[in-house]
């Protein structure tokens, strides 16, 4: 497998929309014309299957390993693919560990400019794995602006410090609601968390996306906003966010230099 | 928060047996064999909570070395020993708080 840039997508609190978000950056980057996968790490949620509209499970190939499934344009592997509806991954670490190297290595991912990978919520399993396995290029941090949420994100950014991964920027999602009848802005879980805390952390922030209506349908859809209202507000926001990330990722992938192990 | 952590440009050997890494910075860390076998972080040679030795230096046999050295990630090492140990991840950071002659000199000048 040759990548170029390898970038999970993580928050310290769940349900913050890092698969909302994962797919569409994913199908942002791709219309700029790159090569990308999109690689579903959360084993147990796994939504980008639903919210791509995937249906047919993946195949394998002659030297047994798993063809992505392509669908928008994206090379997709999902924990979903392996599971029935309704079924539950009751795993514990050496399991997770274990998929997370099947899903590296054992997909035919062929060459990618982007694997963008959604991870599960906080500090767990599947994330020490992905630092441990693979020099990643950076992770991007998703959080709402509430304080509950910024607060359990530091921890995440403390753990990626820890491993040396580093931290591309943090997108602040749900950041405002605007009401699609009077054009009323509401900033529920307030506004401009997120970028002050990438201030205070000396992060790049990478932008705000609003919490939409359209956003979440499309995303139930199966067609993510990016592709099915290009022109809308959220998926204008959602270009904007991964045209910050190209710029940091190709930045950090020069600073990156290797280490060069000879024993 | 700083960026203050230690990276390596290159691990290679000193000798038959040692371990020797430059540093970003330009210093250079020699690490004899034995020592840094005795030196490892796992949960089996170093108890998890209270951090203390549960290594035997005595069963760790005199003329130990690396086999492989491999790298975990962006910040760490895995280190296959002859005596077939194999479960440490050595972090850069802990790696550079262990180089023999940094800690010499805070041994030193604790001692002043």
């Amino acid at each position: 497998m040759a990548t170029q840039y390898i970038i999970p997508i993580a928050s310290g609190k769940g349900g913050v929309g890092k698969s909302t978000v994962s797919a569409n950056l994913a199908l942002a980057l791709a219309k700029t014309g790159a090569a990308v996968g999109l690689m579903d790490a959360d084993v147990y949620g796994p939504s980008i299957p639903t919210m791509l509209g995937i249906t047919k499970p993946p195949e394998v190939d002659a030297s047994n390993r798993i063809k992505p499934v392509e669908q928008h344009g994206l090379k997709v592997v999902s924990m979903g693919f392996f599971m029935k509806p309704g079924e539950a991954a009751i795993w514990r670490g050496p399991m997770l560990h274990k998929t997370v190297q099947q899903f590296l290595t054992g997909v035919a991912w062929g060459d990618l400019d982007y694997l963008i990978i959604d991870t599960p919520p906080g500090t767990g399993d599947v994330t020490l794995s992905l630092c441990q396995s693979i020099p990643l290029t950076g992770v991007v941090i998703v959080s709402t602006p509430q304080d509950i949420a910024l607060n359990v994100a530091q921890r995440a950014i403390a753990m990626f410090k820890k491993l040396n991964a580093p931290i591309l920027g943090i997108i602040e999602n749900m950041s405002h609601y605007v009401c699609p009848r009077c054009g009323q802005r509401e900033e529920i879980f307030g506004v401009g968390g997120a970028r002050k805390t990438a201030e205070r952390m000396a992060i790049p922030f990478l932008g705000e996306i609003p919490l939409s209506t359209p956003i979440r349908v499309a995303s139930d859809e199966g067609k993510p906003i990016v592709l099915s209202q290009p022109e809308s507000p959220g998926a204008k926001a959602f270009t904007a966010v991964a045209s910050h990330l190209a710029a940091q990722a190709g930045l950090r992938a020069q600073q990156g230099a290797q280490v060069k192990v000879t024993f | 928060m700083s960026n203050t952590q230690a990276i390596p440009v290159e691990i290679t050997r000193a000798g038959e047996r040692d371990v020797k890494i430059r540093w970003q910075d330009g210093h250079e860390s020699v690490y004899p064999a034995r020592e840094l076998r005795l030196k490892c972080p796992c949960a089996g040679c170093l108890d998890e909570v209270t951090g203390a030795l549960r290594l035997i230096a005595s069963s760790v046999p005199q003329d130990v070395h690396p086999l492989k050295i491999e790298q975990v990630g962006r910040y760490a090492v895995t280190i296959r020993w002859s005596d077939g140990h194999h479960t440490g991840i050595y972090a850069f950071d802990y790696l550079r708080k262990v180089c023999p002659c940094c800690s010499d000199k805070r041994q030193a000048t604790s001692d002043k």
